[in-house]
Formats: structure tokens, C-alpha cells, sequence
């Protein structure tokens, strides 16, 4: 199981930094059901990877609240919003979320709202300031990098408060935590490398930890590979039990990495030599994959991209362990689909391989091998980077 | 020169008396402003702009970081992670506090104290 999940906090004091921004949601929300609901909701800004999902979710759980999330890259109009909230005014209309359990109270959450863009949205962000001026739920939304002028409706509405990525010794509370719970000795000189490492990305920190534990070297020494056929490269991945050397082909050929998922999608459920737990488990994995390159797909989004390129050695590792093999045949179905993802991926290749190349001045070689992978360790703001990015796009 | 504490991430107000260079901090790339609120300030880069602009009036503005464990003052010129931080955050551990042997307990627990003050619990 990954640590990033095993560890998702459960209550807010497991959530490592950010102290001042917690509070200051803690405090809003109690203000809110106290009758102080001069914001109507909490704007929470920061890079990926620092904890703001997690934290909303701890936060849900320690007040006995219900989640009602909405991801903004799924709701680009008021109906689907409206669809799926219900016309709030109605005492009724949240009850549908509670079950038929005792009812709880509900958090709306939209997730990624700076997902949205004003100019392409057909009402979607009206309808979220709609129901927030409402003040019938509180609302949270979570943004990377909401846009000053884009989202000027929102910031004026919304109680603004930013997520930091954690500082390095944030991070090693964080690690130290984990190494005690899993009973593993850690150096502190393994702890400083991967904290100086991580750019204050908790979730990198703990999937490096992770790594470290299986007694794998976190250096990035990524040795360079040759682009593969793709029947060649799944035949190399599958006889592979060694994560570094999945993460080298993987990295190599990443082009090709949603074939490779779902071509591994498809092994594991023909799979014959795998136990009922373990396919379970591998295909709850798979679900999440699949709506990570569902939604990398429809927002172009690197960091996605980047996040998959971390998960995805691990998840083939996993099935491998798990007697998947590959019995030489890739059903006629998803060559189509090969052919659709092409598109898409064509299209990856141009914006963040040739651009990014581009911007970097590297060969493409150079730039697969070696700079994507370790990406977040160069030092280039996230800003500037995104900035970069939705430029060429 | 008047120096004034600012906090990452935290909204603040400028004098008065600097309202005129309002448009130029603004358009500083990490300085947000929300109406009513005042401005926010995202990360060293975006201070060090601001700082420029407001040096020539007298202004300086200094960030501000707290341990979170005893309150004290956080001095990142003697921690050993100074080059890779961002620094750009309200609160940190400082040198003390860090090197206490159940520094991840000590932390958790002023967490728990933390939001049951907050809950009143
Ligand atoms: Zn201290």
C-alpha cells in the first residue's frame, strides 16, 4: 500500500504545517455554524502535493461533517453543478448525500476551482459563488494557482488563505512520524537528503521515504534507455521485479505510459495466477489511475503527468509481485483505444516535451531521461513554470 | 528607516502615505490584493520585489517566523536547511525545539492543544 494513502491524516493535528492556515479554516468554520458566515466559504491556495485535499478531508471528519466534493475540471456548467448539489434552498435536497444514516452536517468542496476558466466556463463559477452567497453550506475550494483577474469573483467572495509547502524540517516531523509508526530505523542523513530534496512537496517526501524503506537508493541516477516498441516495453516491464528499473523504463518511454496502464488494466483482470485479494487491491489502484489520466487528460495537466510518472513504477511493481504476466497478446479492443490515446498523447508530446525541451534547451533524449523525472528539483518556480505552460497552451 | 513585521501568507496594510505606489506592487507576480483585506504576500521573491519599491519610502518590510513548539523566534541563518527552503511560511521549528528527541510527539500534541482551544473544548 502506498504511505501517501496508508498516512492520509484523519484528524487535523495529523496534518503537518500550514499551522496558521488551519487554524484559520478551523476558526471560519466554527464561526459558520455559529452564525458568522461573513465568508461564505475558504479559497484555499498552494501548489500540489502540500496536504490542501487532506486537510479538508481530516477537517470534514473531525467536525462530523459529510464531503460533498465537486472537482471544478468535472463541472464546467451550473446545471452539472446544480445537478449534483441539488438546488440548496430546499431542507431536503442535501439529504440525498447523507444516506439514510443518521444526517450529518455536509462541506461542499470543490476541488481544482482554478481548473475552471472564466472564458471557457459556462456558468459553472457563478453557480459556485451562487450557492455560496446562499450561506445555506459552507464551502471550501481548492485552488493551484488561482489567476488574480480570472478569478476575481471568487477571491473577493471567498475567504483567501494559503497552503505553503512544508519547509524542510516540517517535512522530517513528517517523515520521523511515519518511521516510527512503520517501526523502520531511519539515518537522519536520509532524512535530510529527501527534505532538501522535495521542494516542500509532503507527498513526494513520504513516496521517497517509501522507496527508501525498500532499500532502494533515492539518488536520481536514472540511467538513459532507448525508446522501446511498445510490445517490447510491456515484455521488459513485466519481467522486471526491480523498481528502479521499472522507473527507467517508464521514464524512458513515458509517452507511452496510459498504453502501459491499460494494457496492465487488462492483465490484471485476465490474470489467472493472481490471488482475489490482491486483485482487488490492484484494480482499486487501477481506478484511481484511471481517473488521474481521465482528469491529466482533459486538463493538460503536468503535474499530473508528473505525479503519474511517480505512482505508476510503483503500481507495476505491485502487480508484478502479484503474478501478473503477460501472456503476449494485447486484446484487439485496445489497439483502438491505443489509437485515441495517441491523439492525446501526441499532443502531451508537443506541449511538455518540445516546449519544455525548448524552454530547458535540452535534446529530447536528454530531456526524457533525465530532466523530466526529477523535474521538481530543478530550480525553477512552480509559478513561472505554470505560467510557462499555460502560455504555449 | 521604519520597518514593519509581515507574515507569508497573511494579509496586511501598507501606510497610507505609500497608496501611490499601490499599482506597482500589485503587479508584483506573488503579492495578491483582496479588496478589503489588503495584501498577501506568497514568497521571498515576491518580498524582495515589494522591498525594492519600498525602500525608497522609508519602508522596509520583515517576515516574521515562529516556532511553532515554543512561540520563539525561528532564525533560518543557523539552520542547516537555509539554501533549500522557501522560507515563505508563518510558522517553522526553530533550532531547540528541533533537536528534542520527541519533537514529533511535542508537535502532534500542540496541534491536539491547539484546535481544542479553538473548539473550546
Ligand atoms: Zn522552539
Amino acid at each position: 500500500m502506498l504511505w501517501t494513502e496508508k498516512y492520509r491524516p484523519k484528524k487535523i493535528e495529523d496534518v503537518i504545517g500550514n499551522e496558521e492556515a488551519k487554524q484559520e479554516v478551523v476558526k471560519w468554520l466554527i464561526g459558520w455554524f455559529t452564525g458568522n458566515k461573513e465568508y461564505p466559504g475558504v479559497l484555499l491556495a498552494g501548489p500540489p502535493g502540500i496536504g490542501k485535499t487532506s486537510f479538508v478531508y481530516a477537517l470534514a471528519n473531525q467536525f462530523n461533517l459529510h464531503v460533498v466534493e465537486l472537482n471544478a475540471s468535472d463541472v464546467r456548467t451550473a446545471q452539472h453543478i446544480y445537478a449534483k448539489v441539488g438546488s440548496i434552498g430546499g431542507a431536503s435536497t442535501l439529504d440525498a448525500f447523507t444516506g439514510s444514516g443518521p444526517r450529518r452536517n455536509i462541506l461542499l468542496f470543490f476541488d481544482e476551482v482554478d481548473g475552471i476558466d472564466p472564458k471557457a466556463d459556462t456558468g459553472g463559477l457563478s453557480a459556485i459563488l451562487d450557492i455560496a452567497n446562499k450561506k445555506e453550506v459552507p464551502i471550501i475550494a481548492a485552488a493551484n494557482f488561482p489567476d488574480p483577474v480570472k478569478h476575481k469573483d471568487l477571491l473577493n467572495t471567498f475567504k483567501y488563505i494559503t497552503f505553503r509547502p512544508l519547509t524542510p524540517r516540517q517535512i522530517i516531523i513528517l517523515l520521523k512520524r511515519i518511521a516510527a509508526n512503520e517501526g523502520i530505523a531511519v539515518s537522519d542523513e536520509l532524512l535530510n537528503n529527501i527534505a532538501t530534496k522535495v521542494n516542500g512537496d509532503a507527498r513526494l517526501a513520504v513516496n521517497l521515504l517509501q522507496e527508501a524503506s525498500h532499500g532502494l537508493d533515492i539518488d536520481i541516477t536514472l540511467t538513459p534507455m532507448e525508446n522501446l516498441p511498445f510490445e517490447e516495453l510491456i515484455r521488459r516491464l513485466t519481467n522486471s521485479y526491480n523498481i528502479n528499473e521499472i522507473r527507467n523504463l517508464l521514464n524512458s518511454n513515458s509517452n507511452q505510459i496510459e498504453d502501459v496502464f491499460y494494457t496492465y488494466y487488462d492483465l490484471i483482470t485476465r490474470s489467472n495466477n493472481t490471488s482475489f485479494e490482491d486483485k482487488v487491491r490492484l484494480l482499486d489502484y487501477c481506478i484511481k489511475l484511471n481517473e488521474m489520466f481521465g482528469r491529466m487528460n482533459k486538463k493538460r495537466s503536468f503535474y499530473l503527468f508528473r505525479y503519474i510518472l511517480t505512482l505508476m513504477p510503483w503500481f507495476i511493481y505491485s502487480a508484478n509481485r502479484a503474478g501478473i504476466v503477460y501472456d503476449g497478446r494485447i486484446p484487439a479492443y485496445r489497439f483502438k483505444l491505443f489509437i485515441q490515446n495517441r491523439k492525446y498523447r501526441d499532443h502531451l508530446n508537443e506541449v511538455y516535451t518540445d516546449r519544455l525541451k525548448m524552454i530547458l534547451h535540452e535534446s529530447y533524449r536528454k530531456f526524457v531521461t533525465e530532466t523530466l523525472p526529477t523535474i521538481k528539483f530543478i530550480d525553477i518556480k512552480d509559478e513561472i513554470l505554470e505560467d510557462l505552460l499555460t502560455k504555449v497552451i | 528607516m521604519q520597518y514593519m513585521n509581515i507574515k507569508y501568507g497573511t494579509p496586511f496594510r501598507i501606510p497610507r502615505r505609500l497608496g501611490d505606489r499601490f499599482k506597482d506592487i500589485v503587479s508584483i507576480r506573488g503579492v495578491k490584493y483582496i479588496k478589503g483585506t489588503g495584501f498577501i504576500i506568497e514568497n521571498k521573491e515576491a518580498l524582495d520585489s515589494i522591498n525594492k519599491i519600498l525602500v525608497k519610502m522609508g519602508l522596509i518590510l520583515k517576515p516574521l517566523i515562529n516556532c511553532y513548539i515554543c512561540g520563539g523566534n525561528v532564525d533560518c541563518d543557523e539552520c542547516t536547511f537555509n539554501k533549500s527552503c522557501h522560507k515563505a511560511v508563518t510558522h517553522c521549528i526553530c533550532k531547540t525545539c528541533f533537536q528534542q528527541r520527541d519533537l514529533v510527539n511535542i508537535y502532534i500534541s500542540k496541534q491536539t492543544q491547539m484546535i481544542r482551544r479553538l473548539i473550546g473544548e
